[in-house]
């Protein structure tokens, strides 16, 4: 197996826009990934069932923004086993931009800039190329009204995507990726980091609302190392990575447990396997 | 020596004779010098001279081309439609390739004691004020310079007087010659004291790719104390070779500012020129490239610091893609008087294909105290990450790739201030990046006649 490609011939698969048959279900099997000839997961297995969110907690170094990559298909990743499938389909075999069109989102940890690209041209790319393209007066007031909840200065419409953007506001400004594109399943990695509290508050509120604006049917892989968060955002489970794999799951009070006691338990006790705790 | 005395074509002697007869002694003299200097020199080598190092134009036949004739319907309709969509208040100059000149929407700057007028006209009815803005050009120093002296005719006159802020801008178009024939484009623009102008300078023709040639200069005086805003769009058809010489004096405490795009000509070798004359002179040089298909575009900038206290900027970004050739030299030359000069100047090339090749030598000579000046140069790709980031919100590849060669261009068409000409150089360059299929060139360029090509 190879890195992701990142052109595609063929026809659309299925799910592509927004007819979808197929639940949203997230299914990792076996996922070995290597990055220039060094092996990061060794082996990964998760499962995300549509609208659920799941907590993927960790050590640095442990391999959960390599997952997060992969999953979207970055072609730095190279696959060497296993399997992954989203909403029916073979995720490994598509280029990024389809799995995104399949309804798979990922936040960025540190977004890239891309100088001359602003923010509405940038959004209106993609719900274009997503087969849902809003008329212009309903894309700005809808803008509009995301950046207001998000706290987000206007002014942010025409800046360029993430240029020059401080941490903080380059998370406020994934989450407004997210709550424009409405995804099925949104891999969120580490959208806390560097938050101050308020930050964090406004944040999280903004998956919450899209959430419940999909009616439960958005799912979420959240990646963090911090508790805080979960408490804006309640697990259904909660995953720990260590050295390539998933070495424990367990319902939200697995992250009580890791808050308290931190990594060192579950990485002495379950080396080998993902168990459940 | 150059054997095109002899030639059947538009360029011989012959045709130098009738121009000579038809206007005043003052300019008939100056283009019999011009001519003298250009038959002199031979055609520039990209073995002998600095200039032509990395643009070989050795397959250039002058005398293949045929005079031109007067412009297609089609053409003009073209050239007005695009002056309609991106600036339809300015005065229009249309220039056929043929010498033929009409002026149009030129009212309220005529009210205001502007002149806009053909080039040939003004020659004869304010001979001091286009002795003037031609001072700029010399007669006997480059090759191209040297023959559009010698030969030019029709162009585009424009002068501002003392005090005046022109209320509209003007928008020249200089029409490309039908195929196998040369033109010789011209604008002269004079900028009197405590005056300002707008221009615009459209090079457009069809779309077919032929072999043609356009040899063109454009003037500009800029007294004490005005504001000129130049804004030059090139999009020759692709079979053109195109040489041209443009060039800004300017006076003590003036502010020039160009925006230039170069989209088209199968090959061209650009001169830009500023010269910071007068104390306090400022000029800001801002420009993209877009070449694709075999294009070879060659530029060579100036930025002339004369006097003190002058600064300037330059800032050229190009995207080069198939087996498009860019070529860039640009110097900063501070005099010794120049005191307190501040000169930048800055490439940056994207290269988008294997093929595509891209270079950029900027260089500073100084020669004054107390100065500050500076320069810069790269060569890139599209970004991985960039690209990537595109896709995970559903972007596929190739519309990534437009949206950041776009967005490479953006900080300069950003600066252009009209919402319509910025909405216009916008799309004229979404369809370069999109690159809706160029015309191949005809079989028949097979033969000396095809420039860009790659010395096979």
């Amino acid at each position: 197996m190879s890195s992701a490609p990142l052109t595609q011939s063929g026809p659309e698969p299925p799910g592509g826009g927004s007819a979808v048959s197929a639940p949203a279900e997230l299914r990792v099997e076996g996922l070995r990934v290597q990055i220039e000839g060094k092996r990061i997961l060794e082996g990964v297995d998760l499962r995300v069932p549509e609208g659920e969110v799941h907590a993927l907690m960790g050590p640095n170094g442990s391999g959960k923004s390599t997952l997060a990559y992969t999953l979207m298909g970055h072609p730095k990743y190279e696959v060497t086993g296993g399997s992954v499938s989203f909403a029916g389909e073979d995720l490994l075999a598509l280029t990024p931009d389809r799995r995104a069109r399949l309804g798979l989102f990922l936040s960025f940890q540190q977004p890239t800039a891309i100088p001359g690209v602003t923010t509405v041209n940038f959004l209106r790319a993609a719900l274009r190329s997503q087969g849902r393209e809003l008329p212009a007066r309903d894309f700005i007031r809808r803008l509009g009204e995301e950046m207001e909840a998000l706290r987000m200065d206007p002014s942010f419409r025409s800046r360029y995507i993430n240029d020059g953007f401080s941490g903080g506001e380059r998370k406020r400004a994934e989450i407004l990726q997210l709550a424009m594109l409405e995804p099925r399943l949104a891999i969120l990695d580490e959208p806390d980091s560097g938050l101050d509290v308020d930050a964090l508050r406004t944040v999280a509120e903004g998956v919450r609302r899209v959430m419940e604006r999909n009616a439960g049917r958005m799912g979420v892989l959240l990646i963090t190392h911090y508790y805080r968060i979960l408490e804006h955002l309640t697990p259904d489970r909660v995953h720990v990575m260590s050295e390539g794999r998933v070495v424990a799951s367990g319902g939200s009070e697995l992250a009580h447990r890791i808050e308290a006691e931190g990594y060192e338990p579950f990485l002495d006790a379950f080396s080998s396997a993902g168990r459940e705790v | 020596m150059t054997d095109v005395t002899v030639a059947e074509g538009a360029i011989a002697r012959r045709r130098l004779g009738t121009l000579v007869d038809g206007g005043p002694a003052w300019l008939g003299d100056r283009r019999t010098a011009a001519w003298d200097a250009f038959t002199a020199l031979p055609l520039p080598s990209s073995s002998r001279d600095e200039d032509w190092r990395r643009t070989d134009i050795s397959k250039l036949r002058l005398g293949d081309f045929a005079p031109a004739g007067p412009a297609a319907e089609a053409l003009v309709a073209a050239a007005r439609a695009r002056h309609a969509r991106a600036l339809p208040q300015a005065a229009l100059v249309l220039c056929g390739p043929d010498g033929a000149v009409s002026v149009d929407h030129a009212d309220s700057l005529l009210a205001q004691g502007v002149i806009v007028c053909p080039l040939q006209e003004a020659a004869l009815r304010h001979p001091e004020v286009v002795r003037r803005g031609l001072s700029a050009v010399g007669v006997d120093g480059a090759y191209f310079a040297a023959l559009w002296n010698a030969l030019w005719a029709g162009g585009a006159f424009v002068y501002v007087p003392r005090g005046v802020e022109a209320m509209t801008p003007v928008w020249v178009s200089h029409l490309a010659p039908e195929a196998g024939a040369v033109s010789f484009p011209s604008t002269v623009v004079v900028v009197d004291e405590r005056a300002s102008l707008t221009l615009v300078e459209d090079r457009v023709g069809p779309g077919d790719a032929a072999p043609r040639l356009s040899v063109g200069v454009t003037a500009l005086r800029v007294a004490d104390q005005s504001r000129v805003d130049d804004i030059p769009v090139q999009q020759l058809p692709p079979g053109t070779w195109h040489f041209a010489t443009r060039r800004a004096a300017l006076a003590a405490g003036s502010r020039y500012r160009l925006l230039g795009a170069t989209l088209g000509a199968g090959l061209e070798k650009a001169y830009w020129d500023v010269l910071l004359e007068g104390a306090g002179a400022e000029a800001d040089v801002l420009a993209v490239c877009h070449a694709r298909g075999r294009q070879h575009l060659d530029l060579q900038s100036l930025q002339l610091h004369r006097a003190r206290d002058t600064r300037s900027n330059l800032l050229y970004k190009v995207a080069a893609r198939d087996l498009a050739r860019s070529v860039y030299s640009g110097l900063i030359d501070v005099e010794r008087d120049a005191v307190h000069a501040d000169g930048y100047v800055l490439n940056r090339n994207l290269l988008l294909s294997r093929g595509a090749v891209a270079s950029g030598v900027p260089r500073l000579e100084i020669k004054a105290n107390d100065v500050r000046c500076g320069h810069g140069n790269s060569v890139g790709h599209v970004d991985d990450e960039e690209r990537f980031y595109l896709m995970a919100r559903g972007v596929p590849a190739e519309e990534a790739e437009r949206l950041i060669v776009t967005g490479f261009f953006a900080d300069v068409i950003d600066r252009v201030s009209q919402e319509s000409l910025r909405e216009w150089l916008t799309a004229l360059l979404a369809v370069e990046i999109a690159g809706a299929p160029a015309a191949e060139p005809e079989a028949a360029t097979e033969d000396a006649a095809e420039p860009g090509g790659r010395g096979s």
